[in-house]
């Protein structure tokens, strides 16, 4: 008989950019209430369900690999969660919002409705618990909201609006429907014609997660 | 679901003091001391000495600590104005540290039970510690004036934190005496002139009162002074309404014996969040290679009923789903349904 590890991992944690932003506000945002897991790292394709000497050795060449530290820009980390699932899943829920990239012109406007295929039996549906949305950089959006959602969370987040004094800082809203709506100004194109960013959507209730390009274009003044 | 919802008892607030060094480049003992003449003969010269790690005008020249003289009746500094006695930058001084320290303006400093009415500041550099100085760490060597005595004699001073099991306090200030010895304890001197252990001198109390938490040493004049191997014969000067010079008496005594020892301390409140992964959670991943084709099958067959997945990153989020903290393993941890994790994060404020 041996003895169980039965040790707790300990690990120390950074605030990002966003829980630094929350901090800094000082109005109640910066509270954690909920955790995920994340394996931005892994690769499961080294997992190797040949390997000769049996399925203990499988996971062999994941196991011991190092790990790099956390980043504190929240569009750079976790962004492959992982999700509860009934056992026998055979299919992981995905996301489809519709674009596989978005571009706008200036003011132009844009209603995103993502869809989840393959949750729970389902080939596609629209997931109850809504979807989470985070723009990258709020600057290239004059508006930037959630919609369909009104669950208290749901309402807390979409009323708190991000402001920058030309920070680039993300902005994130939940929502079944997101709205977006271009920036209307000039100064940020500077000398360029394009402003690009990304847009990410999470479903709450699957985990499903999908990024899309967003590209605002400058509307030529005469 | 890929978010779960923290229960209040996931959560775990701790405080843990941490000490360090003060004196720059994480030195536990200052051994070069250097004043800036050009601070000397400035407006703020009239006060304190600046006290420098380096030549002050060298790069990366800091100011360590300062030091003022304080007298109670204005002597040892020239007046503001001739025409009115008393008032003088050494009486501002000793104003200053009465109204902090003792918290009542007809008050006199008592050292050890001896009152006296002039004394050394040494205000530790603000930028040098952290939270307050530890008691106990506190060594300061004062090399002694042979001109006086006829022969050199040398001081180590420390406070009296070993012997005592709480400070004294001056109304909310706590402060511990300055006495002979070294690391919170006096000299167990059983013969000779000191020979009470208290590590006080025989007539003039204790050598000073040390206060933590505002990083003061006020080291007393009168003891200083002594001979016969109680003081350093510092010589404090006191005539009315001339310029001493005393805080750079101090100064060279503490340059000459090259050895001054401190550490601060600092309370860092941590937030423990503990981290569940029950059995049947967390079994699947979003992870792109985690899925085969653009339809979703998991990659390998294998994966449907016995899911192995290899948590590297802890996400901690409010409400609104915003990202606030990150923590990352050491190395990855298989997950599967037949695990349970057990994951404590620790975030520092």
């Amino acid at each position: 008989m041996g003895y169980l590890n039965n040790n707790i991992i300990t690990v120390d944690a950074i605030l990002t950019k966003k829980g630094r932003e929350t901090l800094a506000k000082n109005d109640g945002s910066f509270r954690i209430t909920q955790f995920a897991l994340g394996d931005d790292e892994i690769d499961y394709t080294l997992y190797n369900v040949n390997h000769p000497s049996g399925s203990a050795y499988y996971g062999q060449a994941i196991d011991g690999m190092p790990l790099l530290e956390a980043f504190p820009l929240e569009q750079q980390i976790m962004k492959y969660k992982l999700v509860t699932l009934p056992r026998g899943t055979a299919k992981m829920p995905i996301l489809d919002l519709g674009f596989s990239a978005i571009t706008l012109q200036q003011g132009a406007q844009l209603a995103v409705t993502p869809q989840t295929l393959n949750y729970l039996g389902n080939d596609q549906i629209f997931e109850t618990s809504g979807y989470v949305a985070t723009i990258a950089d709020v600057r290239t959006m004059a508006t930037f909201e959630g919609v369909g959602i009104s669950s208290a969370a749901a309402t807390a987040q979409n009323s708190t609006s991000t402001t920058t004094l030309g920070t680039n800082v993300s902005s994130t809203v939940i929502g079944t429907q997101i709205n977006l709506r271009a920036t209307t100004i000039n100064t940020l194109f500077g000398s360029n014609s394009t402003l690009l960013t990304t847009l990410t959507v999470i479903g709450l209730d699957s985990g499903a997660r999908a990024t899309v390009p967003v590209t605002i274009t400058k509307v030529a003044t005469t | 679901m890929s978010f779960k919802r923290l229960d209040p008892e996931d959560f775990l607030t701790s405080a843990q003091a941490v000490s360090q060094t003060v004196w720059s480049n994480n030195a536990y003992t200052l051994e070069q001391f250097f004043t800036s003449s050009t601070q000397a003969a400035s407006v703020s010269g009239k006060y304190y000495l600046n006290l420098y790690n380096t030549s002050s005008n060298l790069d990366g020249a800091v100011t360590q600590f300062n030091i003022a003289f304080g007298d109670s009746t204005g002597r040892g500094t020239v007046l503001y104005n001739s025409d009115v006695a008393g008032y003088s930058p050494s009486r501002t001084i000793y104003g200053q540290y009465r109204s902090l320290m003792l918290e009542d303006e007809n008050a006199v400093f008592n050292f050890g039970g001896v009152e006296s009415t002039y004394f050394y500041a040494i205000s530790i550099e603000r930028s040098r510690y952290k939270e307050s100085l530890l008691p106990g760490s506190l060594n300061l060597f004062l090399s002694g004036s042979s001109a006086a005595g006829g022969t050199l004699t040398n001081l180590q001073l420390t406070d009296n934190s070993g012997m005592v099991t709480t400070p004294s306090y001056f109304g909310v200030q706590p402060y511990y005496q300055i006495i002979s010895g070294s690391g919170g304890l006096a000299y167990n001197k059983t013969s000779g002139t000191n020979s009470n252990n208290s590590g006080y001198t025989r007539e003039s109390g204790s050598y000073g009162l040390f206060f933590p938490d505002t990083a003061t040493l006020l080291l007393n004049g009168s003891a200083l002074d002594l001979a016969d191997n109680m003081g350093v014969s510092l010589n404090t000067g006191l005539s009315d309404n001339t310029d001493q010079d005393n805080p750079a008496k101090l100064a060279t005594a503490i340059s000459g014996s090259a050895r001054f020892q401190m550490n601060c301390q600092e309370t860092i409140t941590s937030d423990f969040v503990f981290i569940r992964a029950r059995n049947s959670e967390f079994n699947y991943s979003e992870n792109p290679s985690f899925i085969s084709g653009s339809t979703g099958e998991v990659i390998f067959n294998y994966f449907i009923n016995n899911p192995q997945v290899f948590p590297t990153t802890i996400g901690l989020y409010n409400d609104g789903n915003d990202l606030l903290a990150v923590a990352k393993l050491s190395r990855p941890i298989l997950k599967d349904f037949t695990k349970e994790a057990l994951v404590r994060v620790k975030l520092d404020f």
